[in-house]
């Protein structure tokens, strides 16, 4: 599957000549285009969807709680935390239609591309990287520096869990929102694991998805902190580039494709506008993260005094 | 006729028939009103009370307020308490109104409400089965601080109203879309009576019953057009916590709370752990 990269790790090529020649080579284009225009504003409007679904459904959830009724009545009631949450979820799924569009492109016009280097699913490397992680947390071994592809083990790991969760709540948001049509061709309990799933579904997309692995790998992880600007800004420094993802720097030099992905940084003007709407950003995901980690240290502590 | 004149004429008539129903309802409508405060004068003291004939402590104290704000507050209260002079009362007075008081007290002037009640499953057990726990009419619409059973205030009780005997039911009722939604404000979803009636409450068993599966279909589609047997079968009052009301659902919710537990220690972990190594390192530290 994966043998380009597991030969350039084996023999430990060395990454320093390559970035200023490279940077010769192209003039001004000096950044690496890690996410393209479409994915930035498909990652923005999930971004901002996801945190009206939680805002709007969690107060359901959890219904029998002062905290509950008081944010529902300042959301406006029921019937408008309803219409809101169901107006979030159509952006929501335009963003997943989108995204499986996308990905149906990339598999037609570059066949092999799902299974080849840089792919999105999990491989034999990625478990090293993790148990070598692993070794370093519990302070057995010095920190890896890890030889990473175009994605790391813990985005492959968020990528799937979150298509898990997207489309359980799709299938059972639908349900929920058109029972009488669901029981049209589906028996009544259906409509009872809906809510179930549903219910525990938005849980673990806040608390695992969101609480523990996106906001910590995207914003607080040492090398991200405060955040990865490569999401807002399209693309980052050849030269961090060159440290952060040394095996797919590596396969788009020797495949002479990097030419393609490297794009010049945006203008100091624009730049700095960039970095406001950044601050802003990072600030307001910041806070609903402590607000989210709060919550979720309130139910996991409520769950563990249950029993 | 000039249409001038025919106004005046209607007008006339109408006058006529005002000045005429005036007296009739007055004659009507004989209850009598506003002694309730020869009473209030003792019953209003905050230390009345008494031992009644079981050897329980009751309190005999009306709170002013409470009264005055009741729907019957323009009652007077031998309306209800039928026979009471105005003085210290005897024990045959009390107990023997006591007796009755459950049963007949309200079927004086609400006696289809009351008719409907004593063919109900409720009205069975306290009539006919002499039950002293089934609800008599003042268990479930208080008796004086009595409220507009159509109001908002009355239907926001309902759920704790019933739950006070039937626990559990309320509880997997409130654990719905239709409870949640009550919890948090919205009183236009349905509430217990909304789908078991009220006066006329029957067992689900009974083919009469608004819940039986014979008239279910038609309960739901109440409020949801296009409600079929499949919709109807959804299960209102399961609980998640035990595998005897639903096992389905059940392990449903068991899948959700180890995979919770199990994600979230892991995924915890990994980030504690890597925000604690990066810290002791000083990979946070940065030129």
């Amino acid at each position: 599957m994966a043998s380009i990269d597991t030969d350039v790790r084996d023999e430990g090529i060395a990454l320093e000549p390559a970035p200023r020649a490279a940077h010769a080579a192209v003039g001004a284009r000096t950044h690496f285009r890690r996410f393209t225009a479409f994915q930035r504003w498909v990652h923005f409007f999930i971004m901002i969807s996801f945190s009206i679904l939680v805002l709007t459904g969690m107060p359901l959830k959890y219904s029998d709680k002062a905290w509950a009724q008081t944010w529902m009545g300042f959301i406006g009631g029921v019937e408008n935390a309803g219409m809101i949450h169901r107006f979030a979820a159509m952006i929501m799924v335009t963003c997943v239609i989108c995204m499986l569009g996308f990905f149906l492109t990339v598999l037609i016009r570059t066949r092999g591309h799902f299974w080849g280097p840089g792919t999105m699913v999990p491989t034999r490397q990625d478990y090293r990287d993790l148990r070598a992680m692993v070794g370093w947390f519990i302070g057995r071994t010095p920190k890896p520096n890890l030889q990473l592809d175009r994605y790391a083990y813990y985005e492959k790991g968020e990528f799937w869990a979150a298509s898990a969760g997207v489309s359980i709540m799709c299938i059972t948001g639908a349900i929920l929102w058109y029972p009488e049509v669901a029981a049209q061709y589906l028996p009544g309990i259906v409509i009872n694991f809906a809510l179930v799933n549903h219910s525990g579904g938005a849980l673990l997309a806040m608390g695992f998805v969101v609480v523990f692995w996106h906001f910590f790998h995207a914003h607080l992880r040492p090398e991200t902190f405060p955040m990865d600007k490569a999401m807002y800004a399209g693309g980052l420094p050849l030269e961090e580039y060159v440290h952060e993802r040394p095996v797919e720097y590596e396969r788009l030099v020797r495949e002479g494709k990097l030419d393609d992905v490297l794009v010049a940084p945006v203008s100091d003007r624009r730049m700095k506008i960039q970095n406001i709407v950044w601050w802003v950003i990072t600030g307001a995901a910041l806070f609903l993260w402590a607000v989210f980690c709060i919550f979720v240290i309130w139910v996991t502590y409520n769950w563990l005094i249950s029993f | 006729m000039r249409p001038r004149t025919a106004v005046l004429v209607l007008l006339g008539a109408f006058c006529v028939l005002l000045a005429a129903a005036g007296p009739a309802a007055a004659i009507t409508f004989t209850i009598p009103t506003g002694k309730s405060d020869r009473c209030l004068a003792c019953h209003s003291k905050p230390d009345l009370g008494t031992v009644n004939v079981n050897g329980v402590e009751k309190s005999l104290t009306i709170s002013e307020d409470t009264w005055h704000s009741s729907m019957h507050s323009r009652l007077d209260c031998t309306a209800c308490h039928a026979g009471f002079e105005a003085r210290e009362h005897t024990a045959t007075e009390t107990q023997g109104w006591y007796r009755q008081a459950k049963l007949t007290a309200c079927s004086d002037c609400h006696s289809s409400e009351f008719k409907m009640y004593d063919q109900s499953f409720h009205g069975n057990l306290v009539m006919n089965e002499g039950s002293t726990k089934a609800p008599a009419c003042g268990d479930c619409h208080g008796s004086h601080g009595i409220i507009d059973p159509a109001s908002q205030e009355f239907r926001a009780t309902i759920p704790d109203v019933c739950g006070r005997c039937h626990g559990e039911k309320s509880a997997t009722y409130l654990d719905t879309y239709h409870g949640k939604s009550v919890a948090l404000g919205d009183m236009s979803r349905a509430v217990c009576t909304d789908c078991h009636g009220y006066h006329k409450i029957l067992p689900k068993s009974d083919p009469n019953s608004s819940v039986n599966a014979r008239n279910i279909v038609a309960t739901c589609g109440k409020c949801h057009d296009n409600a079929n047997t499949n919709f109807s079968s959804f299960m209102v009052h399961v609980d998640r916590s035990t595998p005897h009301s639903s096992l389905w659902v059940w392990l449903m919710e068991m899948n959700h709370a180890i995979l919770i537990a199990v994600l979230f220690t892991l995924g915890g972990l990994h980030c504690f752990l890597y925000f604690y190594r990066g810290l002791k390192e000083g990979l946070y530290r940065r030129g």
